[in-house]
């Protein structure tokens, strides 16, 4: 069985609004895939539809290759953290745990072991009613880890950490990764998926905006291009050339090189021994990427957002208005 | 955090294609986890214990409020009292109800039901688990409830006249219609708190489902009073959940009842499980996330 998540099609309507609509890509093993979109564009609806929480209004959604009501031991096949304040306040964070455990027969010293894990320490023997987000956060994710599942997924799961938790987070996540398991991450902010993702599905009004891997994107939106300043004009376009760079002349002295990286432009030069006096990379961040895809789905929002009627009424769970489903 | 500190690797995880737990290991472990579940919040607790202090003192009462003096003879009286002992089932009922209906709706309204739906996909085995560790913990508590009224029975009513020599023997359990009422009467709180349960499947609000729970429950009883057309009071007797469960209760004079004792738990039994089928309809059929 390949560790996978598989959204084929899906499509999620709640009265008028439709929340997810014609999603399909897949969630590979060994990297941790971010899920961006702004809020409100599906995201959460998308990882209920995969837990089997919403039924499809068409498409489907594949857990290593089975639909998820098939699993006959679902928490040693997908691990989810979809909203970590869904607690009962007076249990204690261990009893929490401890009944979902029970229900797979996992062993008492998994439970402590996966309370360690995520350093719960002994807030696990506190009433969840007194839990900070941060807490209810790592609870959550230890109970992602209980059947220790090839498949992961963490809807939002930095909301209410601090730094360090952040940090932390960040990675585990890699961790996780990198022994193998299938990692989806969903958030409405790209900036926080900079250092963990190593692949994006981003969706904005519940369509796939982009199916990427991390490094393609910035290179698209960076162009990957890199400005050089040189007096020996042609010869160092044929050079470079030469190597597979796209070389344009932007003026006398000045060119931009594409599909080669700065470092290697400096050492080719060099080598050949070509004078240059400024080498510089034009480089992205992932959030300017991500504006650049999303843009049209964010001003979608805001448009929504400034129209009231536009939110039907008789069901405030729906997804239509972007409190509503991240809160 | 290394990578060595997140214990077995991915890749000995058993996929479990097909195979995977028998369906006894399956129900097992359900069944362990929704008691686990049940016993953790400490409303659970404080709800039983208030059940059986009740119970308890409800009986009290009112074996202590009768006395012979009150009839031209002892045997005029024709006080049932086993049944008397086991008033507080009035107070008993809206409890189980209480937890019935909390063992669900509280898992709806803080949404730990999508967690308990994610690790049991097929749903309408969460309810037949939660159904079967309500029943037994309803079970034993009842019992010590009722245990507990019929001895304070035994201790008061004596005293009150209520002696054997007047056609009164002391309530026991070695005594088939007394043993009847008290089996029954713990029949009826399972029964009471697993049609709470049901209701709170169809309803998934705690408000709204103590609301329909203890209004099937009560309104019956309340009507009845205020009816004065025989025949619908008659109906109302035997079909009603409430009137018709607790003819289980009567121990003498049976030829009078509405309906006849177990028929009458029949009654009760049909709703709890009638609410409990459509309950786990409603569960097959609603998203569990709204």
């Amino acid at each position: 069985m390949d560790a996978t998540i598989e959204v084929r099609g899906l499509r999620k309507q709640f009265g008028q609004t439709v929340a997810v609509d014609g999603l399909t890509f897949t969630v590979e093993p060994g990297q941790v895939t971010g899920f961006v979109g702004p809020n409100g564009a599906g995201k959460s609806t998308t990882m209920r539809a995969v837990l089997g929480l919403e039924a499809p209004d068409a498409g489907e959604t594949l857990i290593g290759g089975r639909r998820y009501a098939e699993l006959r031991t679902p928490l040693h096949e997908v691990g989810a953290l979809l909203d970590a304040s869904a607690l009962h306040p007076g249990r204690r964070g261990r009893d929490h745990l401890l009944w979902l455990a029970h229900s797979h027969g996992i062993p008492r010293r998994r439970v402590d072991a996966v309370i360690e894990q995520v350093g719960l320490g002994s807030a696990a023997r506190r009433r969840a009613g007194g839990y900070s987000l941060g807490m209810q956060q790592r609870l959550g994710i230890a109970a992602a880890l209980l059947g220790d599942p090839p498949v992961l997924m963490f809807d939002e799961p930095v909301n209410g950490l601090d730094t360090d938790g952040i940090r932390w987070i960040r990675g585990f996540l890699r961790a996780l990764a990198r022994e193998g398991r299938a990692v989806l991450v969903s958030s409405h902010l790209m900036s926080e998926l900079e250092d963990s993702a190593d692949h994006l599905v981003v969706i904005g009004r519940g369509r796939l905006v982009a199916d990427t891997s991390v490094a393609r994107l910035l290179a698209t939106a960076s162009g990957d291009r890199v400005a050089l300043r040189t007096s020996a004009r042609t010869q160092s376009m044929s050079l470079l050339a030469k190597e597979g760079a796209k070389v344009a002349a932007d003026g006398r002295d000045s060119l931009t090189v594409t599909g080669l990286p700065a470092e290697r432009i400096t050492a080719l030069l060099g080598a050949a021994g070509i004078p240059f006096s400024e080498v510089r990379a034009h480089r992205a961040t992932l959030e300017e990427a991500y504006m650049e895809l999303t843009r049209d789905a964010v001003e979608f929002q805001a448009v929504a957002a400034a129209e009231p009627d536009a939110e039907p009424a008789a069901a405030p769970a729906a997804p239509s208005s972007p409190a509503a489903e991240e809160a | 955090m290394t990578a060595q500190a997140f214990g077995r690797p991915a890749s000995s995880v058993p996929p479990a294609p097909g195979g995977g737990p028998t369906w006894t290991t399956t129900a097992a472990r359900l069944l362990h986890a929704e008691w686990t579940k049940l016993r953790t919040v400490p409303s659970t607790w404080w709800l039983l214990g208030t059940a059986v202090a009740l119970m308890a003192a409800v009986g009290a009462g009112s074996v202590s409020a009768v006395s012979t003096d009150q009839c031209a003879s002892a045997a005029a009286c024709q006080e049932d009292t086993v049944k008397l002992s086991l008033t507080g089932i009035w107070l008993g009922m809206a409890v189980a109800a209480v937890l019935g209906a909390l063992a669900l709706s509280g898992e709806f309204g803080t949404g730990t039901i999508r967690a308990t739906f994610t690790a049991t996909p097929r749903r309408w085995r969460v309810l037949a688990a939660k159904a079967a560790v309500l029943s037994g913990v309803m079970a034993a508590v009842g019992a010590a409830a009722v245990s507990a009224s019929l001895l304070i029975g035994r201790l008061v009513l004596p005293g009150n006249g209520f002696t054997a020599e007047a056609g009164y023997p002391p309530p026991s359990l070695g005594d088939g219609p007394t043993l009847r009422a008290a089996a029954g009467t713990v029949l009826v709180l399972v029964l009471v708190a697993l049609l709470g349960l049901g209701l709170a499947a169809l309803l998934r609000d705690t408000a709204g489902t103590l609301t329909a729970t203890l209004g099937l429950l009560y309104l019956a009883p309340i009507f009845k009073t205020l009816i004065s057309d025989e025949r619908w009071a008659h109906r109302l007797e035997r079909w009603a959940p409430m009137p018709a469960g607790l003819s289980i209760q009567s121990t003498r004079d049976l030829d009078r009842l509405a309906i006849a004792p177990w028929p009458g738990l029949g009654v009760l039994a049909a709703y709890a499980a009638g609410a409990l089928l459509l309950g786990a309809l409603a569960l097959r059929i609603r998203d569990a996330a709204d």
